[in-house]
């Protein structure tokens, strides 16, 4: 296949980079839900609805899942709810309630932040993902990981453990491109200042050759940062003029990532959070 | 604060939190670092002002003197031609060789009847008797729907160009030999909002033109929403622009504005607006908030809207519609457990002639033996996002569904139930909206990666079984297929993207079999492909003459954390945590339908960036046109992925697409908010 095998490189970036982008971007406030409400909604639900929809509005097996009803999504404060409620269903055994507006509005408001919660991707968080084997991880470390090549426990992996959270320690141990994100902090320097950049030599037909950090790379260009000079320098390409030759020295982690088994890769996440 | 407010904040909030997104986004990032500069034809000439340029040094001197084409604008804003009804003084056109017969001339010749014979005489005639029954005056003084069955050419009326797909244009004038001199005919910045217009911030006259309309308050305004990512429609000399709650019509000649049209929204997702429909002088588009608008072609003006989807349940709609004889199509989009439709208009009244919902709804409705309730299923998404395509001879209109509902906690479903008719290729009689076969393409999705993709009709041989009728698909799922289109029988299944890793094989009907150990973990699942999938809504690409379909492909991997342990799942797209890990590539990858077999692939050779590559364009011409991931648009040969062009413009966001104007042939790209029009002199 062409196109394929003649330019061995492999670009990266972390995705962690373009979730900070997004943070940036103006968003509409967060909705507030009144947690004096929600806590009475709750208790309400639990004793009025709940044997029914079980105690959290989820469903059971008599009654659906409120926080996936239409008429739910549809209220606004409690009045199409309140409407229901004061009629019910007779018609599937469920009685009309007796609730006063205060009370149809606390339990609105309890399912409302429930379908809030339910369907919002951002609010979940990551559970403990520290299940692996470390010593299975360590005997991977130091066999097929081939890991000894570049890396020792006593050297530039000292105290891993406990620099990153296992989250990121993860994603470092699959690619560590570039740093870690740091929230709140200053920007990165920028990715061809790091140690782990792509390494890019550029040999013009006259024979002058230039090398350094790479930049940027398109089928028309490309661009070096040259440490020693802090000069950043370009080329037009055309084809193979000039010479273009890449080198990546995360090499490893990226031909590691069509490897991996995700038994390994949870083992090796608890031996390295293990090097305290 | 209270509730009501509140919600209609969380409406304007949810879906702007969603992360990199499915078959509705192309993940941009901010080209990072240097910057070398632009060249090419353009370089330095690039229009950073706002308002269109005429920048081609040469323009003017083809175009002959005086060396700036005037044509003026009628009262109502459009230009309209006289032989009709003669309006004298409305029209004062220069000198030089554009004119208004050659146009109106060429108006004609658009609403001719369909010549008889040729390789679609039999189906285009039938397919003319029936579009005649709903054909009234207006149309006759804009698109004819008949136009609409003619091979790509001189014009782009529809989301795809022609209703096959392929988005192949017969057009040779730009071709092998010289697309070299390709260079700019102009460019155009787009503005957006409420007082937005042509030549320039703050002018009376432009603001004038904006014509605005909406059920909103008019106090939501959101960011970004100007980016162009769907299709530009070309019809009579005019072209139409979306982008969310935004409509613009601008002169193909030059680029200038002649009228924009501005909702006011009441929120929801605006993530990208595919395009709109034309049907006589009536333009057709639905908005983030759900509605079904029409406009006046001419003016801008509205004559209905009409409420699609209900907003409560969170629906945003960003769909292109089309035109298909007296039928209006377009389907729902939604991350919240719902069901997806598709629904045909009437183009005059706005009336709903039929829906379509792609989940089963009620008992003993087909599918349901494939959920684990009728609860599920009615919860169960599919939402048909894109524009389908539309085969005149067993009047079978084909489209792809999205993912089932919950996306990731999938239990609620019914463990490993296929889902029907989620993530599926489905035929639908276009008249009665009942459908006649389907292929699901991934049962039971568990990663939110939808089949919603544009399909692609093609006639031709099949190993050597004669002449077939197919239709061909690049599932975001990594997975290629071959399909008869009058049956829906499989002929082909192919993986197309080397490193997707979520499925154990194929089984007896050709579907990936999927490995549930690669859904998510709580330690985590290293799933390639990452959200965006292997491809995603930028449209492929198919050429007759080298029979190789084109793909816009990209290769990832990312960590997929389960973070809901509640047997009842989450809702929509949550109780699922993803942490991209990397890119190996993204590649336009030309795959033989005979075999599923990739025959070439190019590399876009980057740096730091994870951009899927953009859609694209093949012409008679031997050229494929498309964007790569760095801010170059680009001609290759379709033969073999060479690059034979190219100019540095910013990164395109749609799919290119060509069209005559003035006997000369077009080729228009958006990047963001500019459209770029290339042409040669």
């Amino acid at each position: 296949m062409k196109n394929l095998g003649a330019f061995p490189i492999v670009s990266f970036v972390s995705f962690v980079s373009f979730v900070s982008i997004q943070a940036q971007q103006p968003q509409p406030p967060e909705p507030q839900f009144d947690p004096a409400a929600v806590e009475r909604g709750q208790q309400l639900l639990a004793s009025q609805c709940g044997f029914c929809h079980g105690s959290t509005g989820r469903g059971a097996a008599s009654g659906p899942d409120l926080t996936r009803s239409e008429l739910v999504q549809n209220d606004d404060n409690g009045t199409q709810l309140g409407a229901f409620l004061a009629v019910g269903r007779p018609d599937r055994g469920m009685p009309p309630f007796d609730l006063s507006r205060a009370q149809v509005s606390d339990l609105a408001t309890f399912l409302h932040r429930a379908i809030y919660f339910a369907s919002n991707r951002r609010l979940y968080k990551i559970l403990d993902i520290l299940v692996g084997d470390k010593q299975a991880g360590e005997a991977y470390f130091n066999g097929a990981g081939r890991c000894g090549t570049c890396h020792s426990p006593a050297g530039n992996l000292r105290g891993v453990g406990a620099k990153y959270d296992p989250v990121t320690l993860q994603g470092r141990l699959l690619l560590p491109r570039g740093r870690p994100p740091n929230p709140g902090g200053p920007p990165p320097p920028p990715l061809y200042t790091e140690p782990t950049a792509m390494k890019v030599s550029v040999t013009t037909p006259s024979g002058e050759t230039a090398s350094g950090a790479l930049v940027r790379l398109t089928d028309f260009e490309v661009t070096l940062y040259e440490a020693s000079s802090g000069r950043m320098r370009s080329w037009l390409r055309n084809g193979d003029v000039p010479k273009v030759v890449v080198t990546d020295p995360l090499q490893a982690h990226v031909d590691q990532l069509t490897k991996w088994t995700d038994a390994d890769m949870h083992n090796m996440t608890a031996y390295l959070a293990s090097l305290k | 604060m209270i509730m009501g407010a509140l919600f209609s904040r969380i409406r304007t909030f949810l879906p702007l939190a969603l992360g990199p997104h499915p078959q509705r986004e192309l993940t941009l990032t901010p080209r990072g670092g240097f910057a070398c500069p632009p060249r090419g034809v353009a370089a330095g000439a690039l229009p950073l002002a706002l308002g269109p340029h005429r920048l081609h040094p040469n323009a003017a001197a083809a175009l002959g003197a005086p060396a700036k084409r005037e044509l003026t604008l009628t009262p109502r804003g459009g230009f309209a031609c006289p032989p009709r009804a003669v309006a004298a003084g409305a029209f004062a056109l220069a000198p030089g060789p554009f004119s208004l017969r050659s146009l109106c001339e060429r108006r004609r010749r658009e609403q001719a009847p369909m010549p008889r014979g040729g390789p679609r005489g039999m189906a285009a005639g039938a397919a003319l008797l029936l579009i005649a029954s709903g054909f009234t005056a207006a149309a006759s003084d804009g698109l004819d729907p008949a136009a609409l069955l003619k091979p790509l050419a001189d014009s782009w009326p529809s989301y795809s160009g022609d209703y096959t797909g392929r988005r192949y244009s017969a057009l040779t004038q730009i071709n092998q030999s010289n697309v070299k001199n390709l260079t700019l005919v102009w460019a155009a910045r787009l503005t957006g909002g409420p007082g937005a217009g042509g030549f320039g911030p703050g002018s009376p006259a432009a603001a004038a033109r904006t014509v605005i309309g909406g059920e909103g308050s008019g106090d939501i305004a959101v960011a970004g929403a100007t980016t162009v990512k769907g299709a530009v429609l070309m019809v009579n000399g005019m072209l139409y622009v979306t982008a969310p709650d935004n409509v613009w019509a601008l002169d193909a000649h030059d680029g200038h504005e002649l009228w924009h049209y501005f909702w006011k929204t009441k929120g929801g997702t605006h993530i990208g607006n595919r395009g709109a429909a034309i049907w006589g002088t009536y333009l057709y588009f639905v908005t983030p908030d759900d509605y079904f608008v029409s406009l006046d072609t001419k003016t801008g003006h509205e004559r209905w809207h009409k409420e699609a989807a209900p907003f409560s349940q969170q629906y945003f709609m960003t769909s292109a519609p089309m035109t298909i004889g007296n039928h209006i199509i377009v389907g729902t989009g939604n991350d919240l457990d719902s069901p997806g439709y598709l629904m045909s208009f009437d183009p005059e009244t706005g009336e709903q002639q039929w829906r379509f919902y792609t989940v089963p709804m009620n008992a003993g409705d087909p599918g349901l033996e494939t959920w684990k309730s009728l609860d599920a299923a009615r919860h169960g998404g599919g939402h048909p996002w894109l524009p389908g395509v539309y085969d005149p001879e067993t009047h079978l209109y084909i489209f792809g569904t999205g993912n089932p509902t919950p996306a990731y906690t999938s239990k609620p479903r019914g463990e490993g139930m296929d889902n029907l008719f989620t993530c599926a290729i489905v035929a639908l009689n276009v008249d009665t909206g009942k459908m006649e076969w389907y292929y699901q393409t991934s049962p039971h999705d568990t990663h939110d990666w939808d089949s919603a993709q544009t399909p692609v009709l093609v006639d031709g041989d099949f190993r050597g079984s004669g002449p077939r009728k197919m239709v061909l698909t690049a599932s975001r799922n990594g997975y290629y297929f071959t399909l008869d289109r009058r049956t829906g029988e499989h002929l082909v299944t192919s993986k197309f993207s080397e490193t997707v890793n979520w499925a154990k094989g194929l089984n007896a009907k050709g579907q990936p079999v999927r490995e549930p150990a690669k859904d998510h973990h709580i330690a985590g699942a290293l799933v390639s492909a990452a959200n965006g999938g292997a491809t995603n809504w930028p449209p492929p690409a198919y050429s007759p003459d080298t029979q190789l379909l084109y793909v816009p492909t990209s290769e990832t991997y990312a960590m997929y954390y389960l973070s809901e342990t509640d047997p009842r799942g989450a809702m929509g797209l949550g109780g699922k945590d993803e942490i991209g890990v990397g890119t190996m590539g993204s590649y336009i990858s030309a795959i033989d339908y005979k075999t599923g077999n990739t025959v070439w692939r190019h590399r876009f050779r980057t740096v730091g960036t994870t951009r899927g590559a953009p859609g694209l364009l093949t012409t008679a011409g031997k050229l494929l046109f498309g964007g790569d991931v760095s801010g170059n648009f680009v001609a290759f040969d379709p033969a073999n992925g060479n690059v034979l062009w190219h100019t540095q413009i910013g990164q395109v966001t749609n799919a290119p697409e060509t069209y005559m104007v003035d006997g000369r042939q077009h080729v228009l790209i958006a990047a963001g908010d500019m459209l770029y029009t290339f042409a040669l002199y």
